[in-house]
């Protein structure tokens, strides 16, 4: 429509390079097919994630302990059943305690571990449905964006981790809203600082997110138009960084953002977190590291393995692959992680991996959906032979690989769908809280781990100083003055494989351990749960 | 517990208006396309329309010379210029005069011959004068582009519009701290806040650079002569009565302004500016908007300066009250959120100030940006000290014009020796 007529004006004024045109945004939410994908993946996530939840895996220590703490919130106790040590940023706890408030109000007794495994559903929900967003969002078919979404939540390995109440799948789902928001098709100023928000949340939940950081500025840098970018770009680094700063400054407001005696301090929990005995190096077969990507393999190889493959060569084919390119964000995100779990000394917990997952799938799909791609590309000079030939390829790659995964994910799947690993726990929880065996809970004292300690709670154990997390006794100086006498102040000792491990460190524990003899024990083997009575403590 | 609940409401108030300011300053760097929609469109074919330019001068002989030709080497075709002048102001006259002479067929004088002269009285002395389909008001001191009108010409053709906004742009930012903010201050309201305001339906203009059919100003019985902010309640009248405003910035395309010599200038303008947002707001044109949100954002508009002088000043009070006072932790963070948006506002400044730059080829330097933060707070409460004396002045029923002296700061050597 423009067109300079012949002497109409002077030269033409130098201007910007040609304006965002209009392009056409692609609504999700009234696309009718990508409903559909995406409606069926999330109903066949919830069934298998949901199905015997309580069940499978085994009650961890861990989700006791955030639960616990969540527990702690809603009754307006603090930020934590024990005095709060800035062992993690607690918003993750914060945003549990918010989500199981109603069921907890109606019904006190199902905030313990088992039942508020559901919350966790909701989690992988909305997760799953992210990675079918961003997947979308970042230029996959819609079949990819399936598989990657199938792969995040029916992968035998998410489907164990992502049922249990960890707080880095709390921040995976808040980080994948960042993802979504930092690829906002319209490109939106205000996305990209709801994705500086959601990220700073991400990091407030689970500290570790802090790593992944960069991949999403990538991602935002590649989705922002030159012209605006500068103002996203600010405006999101910005939203992060006040959102994430509430954290020391809440510490600050407390007194406590500096080491000091009497009391706990940010900084102190900062050094504990980093100077936390390493547990080897991954790749070295005798480390903890190693065990620890050992049970991960167990569930599934596919998924890391293959995923963490996929995500390097997406990385190194950045710059001649249109597909590299637009995944470069959650690709760099697996790498990025997978070198933090390679550093030779770190300490690498079990969940670590949960964060990688949703990078891990989305990477997969992605490489999956280039392979077909270039299969299937019908060139002009491609005649019909080459067609068939290339959708011969594209069909027998898919069922190898449907041979190869379907069978093992199903076993895996089943065992998460029939086991019930946590019998044992609910026998000696129901054993305590039997007023033939323990006739006045209000004024007994156990020592158990966290996994189980809302349910004494709930039993009539009273908090904190009836029902004792083994750990506090004694390293929480506010507790083992309540035990004058140490060990012969404990009346019962609830353990459990974690209690028997962790008592090698624990002076108190194991004393108590070694001073006490089993009355019910529950399951066998190394998985045994014991209820010990404290003997020997004659003269109480 | 009171006090909790005071600090909270009062910060949360605070961060609301906080966060709406923000939002509307922002509105052109929403999307690429949004900012792509704030540019003229580039023109095509003929001018159609003939312009009457109004270039209202008092004590403005040392710039008026230097404007008027500038004008004149617009590449429109059809146009006009008269130049207005007092009848007690003869150094401005003879200067007019002398330009006219260079092109009789283009320029003619007025002389308006009012006892206490003020621009509105200038400009409507001129209207009847006028012999163009749409009329533009430029100032005294104004650097116009010679391709501006054709611009003008296409955007009233393209979009049927019956007003056409063109940026105007303070540019000597390296002039003093002062000027500095008042630079941005106007990149952020023509680049980005008046598109969102022509967006709404509703919109103050601004005091030149802006071009209206000459028949619908008619019909609008020409400016307020009463009003301190003419241009202002012009737009507002406009846009209550459902006339199209469009706002076109493209810095190509800007007139460049100078911002006052002195912080009392700058004092004095701001305090005409807001007691004549406040006339405005009491004379009450804006209730005609149709939509209640038009209406709210007129409200608002018209009382910012008012409440930005307020959140100046409750701010850092608030947070003070919640760092000195025992409140919970929770309230205190509540206390931070005005804050927190005062800084986002503050870090889209400094890119703002950085493209600004990017936009004109100037070199912003480390020094400006610490300028730009440093100087905020001062900025804030010149603001904040404009708003009260509006309001004082407003009391008391003092009407009269405090005229901003021009002294050329934002012509370099060459503009004024050609």
């Amino acid at each position: 429509m423009t067109t300079v007529l012949p002497g109409a004006t002077a030269a033409p004024v130098a201007r910007p390079a040609a304006p965002a045109a209009a392009r056409p945004v692609a609504r999700l939410r009234r696309s009718r097919p990508d409903l559909l994908v995406c409606g069926g993946l999330l109903a066949a996530i919830l069934l298998v994630q949901g199905w015997n939840i309580t069940g499978f895996p085994a009650l961890g220590d861990d989700e006791g302990t955030y639960l616990a703490q969540a527990w702690a919130v809603q009754r307006g106790e603090g930020l934590a059943h024990y005095t709060y040590w800035y062992d993690h940023p607690p918003l993750g706890w914060l945003q549990l305690a918010l989500v199981t408030w109603i069921p907890a109000a109606f019904s006190p007794d199902v905030m313990s571990v088992a039942p508020m495994r559901c919350a966790m559903l909701l989690v992988s929900a909305v997760s799953a449905v992210l990675v079918y967003v961003l997947g979308r969002r970042l230029g996959l078919p819609r079949w990819a964006a399936g598989l990657g979404m199938a792969l995040f939540g029916l992968s035998p390995l998410a489907v164990v981790l992502q049922r249990e109440i960890f707080l880095d799948n709390i921040a995976v789902m808040w980080v994948l809203l960042a993802f979504c928001l930092a690829a906002s098709p319209r490109r939106h100023l205000w996305h990209h600082f709801g994705a500086g928000l959601a990220a700073a949340v991400a990091v407030l939940s689970k500290e570790t997110m802090l790593v992944v950081l960069p991949a999403l500025l990538l991602t935002m840098w590649r989705h922002t138009h030159r012209d605006t970018r500068k103002f996203a770009v600010t405006g999101a680094v910005t939203a992060c960084l006040l959102v994430g700063l509430a954290y020391p400054l809440f510490a600050l407001l407390n007194h406590e953002l500096f080491p000091g005696p009497g009391h706990v301090s940010l900084l102190d929990g900062i050094g504990y977190q980093m100077s936390r005995p390493g547990s080897g190096f991954v790749l070295d077969p005798g480390s903890g590291s190693h065990a620890v990507l050992r049970s991960w393999l167990y569930y599934d190889r596919v998924l890391p393995l293959c995923g963490l493959a996929a995500a390097v060569v997406l990385v190194a084919a950045a710059r001649w692959s249109r597909t590299g390119r637009a995944l470069a964000g959650p690709a760099a995100a697996a790498v990025i992680l997978a070198l933090v779990a390679l550093r030779p000394s770190g300490y690498l917990p079990a969940m670590y991996v949960i964060q990688v997952l949703p990078f891990l799938a989305l990477a997969l799909a992605g490489v999956a959906a280039s392979a077909a791609g270039a299969l299937l590309r019908t060139g002009a000079g491609r005649g019909r032979r080459q067609r068939v030939a290339g959708r011969s390829t594209v069909a027998v790659l898919a069922v190898t690989a449907a041979v190869l995964v379907v069978p093992r994910w199903y076993d895996g799947d089943r065992s998460a769908l029939t086991t019930d690993a946590n019998a044992s726990y609910r026998s000696a929880v129901a054993w305590l809280g039997d007023r033939e065996h323990v006739a006045d809970p209000s004024r007994t004292r156990v020592l158990a781990d966290d996994a189980v300690w809302l349910d004494l709670v709930h039993a009539g154990y009273r908090p904190g100083t009836g029902a004792i997390w083994f750990y506090k006794a004694d390293l929480d100086p506010a507790v083992a003055e309540t035990l004058p006498r140490g060990w012969r102040d404990v009346d019962y000792v609830l353990a459990s494989p974690t209690v028997r491990r962790d008592a090698a460190t624990l002076p108190l524990v194991r004393a108590a351990l070694a001073n006490s003899e089993p009355v019910a024990a529950f399951g066998e083997g190394e998985d045994r749960i014991e209820v010990r009575r404290i003997t020997g403590a004659e003269g109480r | 517990m009171l006090t909790s609940v005071i600090v909270c409401v009062v910060a949360l108030a605070l961060f609301w208006m906080a966060a709406f300011t923000l939002w509307w300053q922002m509105h052109a760097w929403r999307t690429p396309e949004t900012l792509a929609a704030t540019r003229f469109e580039q023109p095509s074919g003929e001018g159609a329309l003939s312009f009457s330019l109004l270039v209202p001068a008092r004590h403005e002989q040392a710039v008026l010379e230097h404007t008027v030709t500038r004008l004149l080497e617009s590449t429109h075709g059809g146009f006009e210029v008269l130049v207005i002048v007092g009848h007690d102001d003869p150094e401005t006259a003879e200067v007019a005069a002398k330009v006219a002479a260079t092109a009789p067929d283009r320029v003619r004088v007025i002389v308006d011959t009012h006892e206490k002269k003020n621009k509105p009285k200038a400009l409507n002395t001129a209207l009847p004068h006028c012999r163009g389909e749409v009329v533009g008001v430029f100032d005294a001191e104004d650097q116009v582009h010679p391709e501006l009108l054709s611009h003008v010409d296409h955007a009233f053709r393209a979009t049927g519009a019956d007003v056409v906004q063109g940026g105007v742009q303070l540019i000597n930012f390296h002039s003093s701290w002062y000027s500095l903010r008042n630079c941005l201050e106007y990149f952020f309201w023509f680049r980005s806040r008046l598109h969102l305001h022509a967006e709404k339906g509703f919109i103050p203009l601004g005091g030149n650079t802006v071009f209206v059919r000459t028949g619908v100003l008619r019909e609008a019985g020409g400016w307020d002569p009463e009003c301190l902010a003419e241009d202002c309640d012009l737009g507002v009248r406009l846009s209550s009565k459902g006339k199209r405003v469009v706002v076109a910035y493209d810095s190509e395309m800007v007139t460049r302004e100078e911002t006052p010599g002195t912080l009392m200038s700058l004092l004095k303008q701001r305090t005409r500016w807001n007691q004549g947002f406040l006339q405005v707001y009491r004379k009450r044109d804006w209730r005609q908007l149709p939509t209640v949100a038009q209406r709210m954002l007129a409200r608002y508009t018209l009382m910012t300066p008012f409440f930005q002088a307020f959140t100046g000043i409750i701010i850092p009070l608030n947070v003070a009250v919640a760092l000195v006072l025992d409140v919970p932790a929770g309230v205190a963070v509540v206390t931070f959120l005005p804050a927190v948006t005062m800084l986002v506002t503050f870090m889209f400044e400094i890119v703002g100030l950085h493209d600004f730059g990017t936009q004109y080829g100037l070199r912003v330097r480390l020094v400006h940006y610490l300028k730009l933060v440093l100087g905020g707070p001062f900025y804030q409460l010149l603001l904040a000290g404009a708003a009260v004396r509006a309001v004082w002045r407003e009391q008391r029923g003092r009407g009269d014009w405090e005229l901003t002296r021009h002294v050329g700061a934002h012509l370099t050597r060459e503009d004024v020796a050609s």
